[in-house]
């Protein structure tokens, strides 16, 4: 059940920073070519697509220190010591 | 003569702190020369990150397309970087907890671990290669605003020696840990200085609102996409130029060893999130300063240009201010350099010499990265020793040569299928052909649309080529022992999350 729940947190996340991530690199459906209105001294355009840039910001802020999909320092020392298992393991079926 | 003192001032000063960084013996063993014994905290290493990626080109180059092309240019390094937030986080989440548990100090150790080291030394040349031209265009940019800025008291020549000696000083020194508490002292040091030169021009004409209606009025083609026919900032442009400039930073050196010099897994993220937003911040600032030139200096034509953001900043500033805020371009042109040698002395030294020496020591190491530093700097300084040679141009494809590596990287974290042949193939496919493009069709081909890519650039036609080669490479070919061998670390599943 969590499993099914972090996985579609991920989708809707993965989908959130696709979709933001092109509106970034293009002004697809903001920014048209010919004449412009101003927001704030800026074409509408520029100031729509720097609102992008803050609100995909803010997602990614969300994403890596407020959801539990992202690491923790809480992990790493299990996850370390789990590789560092790994690795000695290795090692020694080298070694033999 | 006051930018001199200032100039002098800061290499003294970065010297200086290299120095305590090598009296506190932060510099004794191999991990701690090459990744700092990954102590770094957050703060240095977000702004260690920053300025070791914003070359001059950030602050006098933005400034210079927006006075000359406008709003547009704000897709080529502002919000368009924003998504190396996450980006970086998923490339390199396994190489900051796997370089934990494997000491790893390069770039090229997870793609030697995963692939093997004929894959590693591959990569560690290409990476070289393409970070030359940079290097020696951030160089010859030095020597080029010294001589601008002490008004010919220092030479280009003498420019070219000046400040690649300091550098080289410090990073000899110092290692990871001085290179990163300089880089951080200097992106924080530009950083301010681009505020206090936006708020003197904006001020200039009453406000940024004002300024901007006035640009208006003149140039209105500055305010929109797709001017000139449609030519300028079309919907192709302005995609092939932010996804290349993001997509060009994933694979540098840089991320690679900041990710291992992080203490902990909060600096690692705050690093790779604040990036984004402050290139959002800062580049649109250094941007809007160029657009608002029009204002205040007005007329200037092609590369005269270049020299909008000093211009604006004698026109606005008192002369002492006006040269800390050039100085300000001439840190982030210096701790570009810093990041960029530093890693390729550290891969040339840790992926070649130890892997064709197992049993240099690790003092021995140290030194030989020492060397390497000087031999790059001292190389850079002979190639831009000529002022005309075509580096600025070339350094165009170093970002689209080091961007080919990124399906191998991903191949390795993330696909258990990736083999060494796909690797090796897409990373020599895609550097052949973005040389190739350059010196057909110039950097107009690289950077703008063609007919013949539908409309991609170049740097886009060779990514994607490059990455269909991987998958094709891979799906053709069966993972060797070396592959097979490391699917039990790379795929571990505690790296799941």
């Amino acid at each position: 059940m969590a499993s099914n729940v972090n996985k579609n947190k991920k989708t809707f996340f993965l989908i959130v920073f696709l979709v933001l991530t092109v509106l970034c690199w293009c002004p697809i459906g903001y920014g048209s070519y010919g004449e412009v209105s101003l927001i704030m001294g800026m074409p509408s355009w520029a100031f729509i697509m720097l609102l992008i840039g803050a609100v995909l910001f803010v997602i990614e802020w969300i994403y890596l220190f407020w959801t539990d999909l992202a690491l923790y320092d809480d992990d790493l020392e299990e996850i370390i010591a789990a590789l560092k298992t790994t690795i000695t393991e290795e090692s020694s079926i080298k070694e033999n | 003569m006051v930018a001199v003192v200032i100039i002098t001032g800061i290499c003294l000063v970065s010297v200086y702190i290299s120095y305590i960084a090598f009296q506190k013996g932060f510099t004794k063993s191999a991990d701690d020369y090459f990744v700092a014994g990954s102590s770094l905290g957050y703060f240095v290493l977000i702004f260690s990150l920053l300025a070791s990626f914003l070359s001059a080109f950030s602050m006098f180059g933005m400034s210079s397309f927006g006075y000359r092309l406008g709003f547009g240019s704000l897709y080529v390094l502002t919000a368009n970087l924003v998504p190396l937030g996450f980006l970086w986080y998923y490339m390199h989440k396994k190489t900051f907890l796997l370089g934990r548990a494997r000491n790893w100090m390069t770039m090229g150790a997870p793609f030697g671990e995963r692939y093997g080291t004929a894959t590693k030394i591959i990569l560690v040349l290409v990476v070289l290669v393409a970070s030359i031209p940079y290097l020696v265009a951030q160089i010859q940019g030095i020597g080029v605003m010294l001589e601008a800025m002490s008004e010919g008291m220092i030479s280009f020549h003498m420019g070219l020696f000046f400040v690649p000696f300091f550098i080289a000083l410090y990073l000899i020194m110092g290692g990871m840990k001085g290179a990163a508490w300089v880089n951080a002292i200097q992106g924080v040091f530009f950083s301010i200085m681009v505020f206090v030169l936006f708020f003197f021009v904006m001020m200039k004409n009453g406000g940024f609102v004002p300024t901007m209606e006035m640009v208006l009025a003149k140039h209105p083609n500055l305010f929109q996409i797709g001017w000139a026919g449609g030519k300028v900032w079309s919907y192709p442009m302005i995609f092939g130029m932010a996804s290349a400039m993001c997509l060009g930073c994933v694979c540098f050196p840089q991320p690679f060893m900041h990710a291992y010099s992080s203490r902990s897994v909060k600096g690692l993220k705050a690093m790779f999130l604040s990036f984004g937003g402050l290139c959002l911040v800062v580049i649109t600032i250094a941007t809007l300063i160029g657009i608002a030139g029009n204002t205040i200096v007005p007329g200037l034509k092609g590369v005269e240009a270049d020299k909008i953001y000093g211009l604006v900043a004698s026109a606005t500033m008192p002369d002492w201010l006006a040269a800390f805020a050039v100085a300000g371009g001439f840190t982030a042109a210096m701790s570009t350099v810093n990041g960029l040698v530093f890693g390729n002395a550290t891969n040339l030294s840790i992926d070649i010499i130890k892997t064709m020496r197992p049993a240099t020591k690790a003092s021995e190491l140290i030194n030989i990265a020492r060397m390497f530093v000087a031999i790059i700097m001292a190389t850079c300084v002979v190639i831009a020793w000529n002022p005309n040679t075509p580096v600025a141009e070339l350094s165009i494809i170093a970002f689209g040569t080091v961007a080919v590596t990124f399906f191998a990287l991903w191949g390795a974290y993330y696909w258990k299928r990736a083999t060494k042949t796909g690797a090796i193939l897409s990373i020599l496919v895609g550097v052949s052909l973005n040389v190739t493009f350059f010196f057909v069709g110039g950097k107009a081909m690289v950077l703008f649309p063609q007919k013949s890519f539908f409309q991609l650039n170049g740097f886009l036609a060779a990514f994607i080529i490059s990455g269909i080669v991987f998958f094709v490479g891979s799906y053709l070919t069966t993972p060797g022992k070396t592959e097979e061998k490391s699917l039990s670390l790379f795929f571990h599943p505690v790296l799941t999350k």
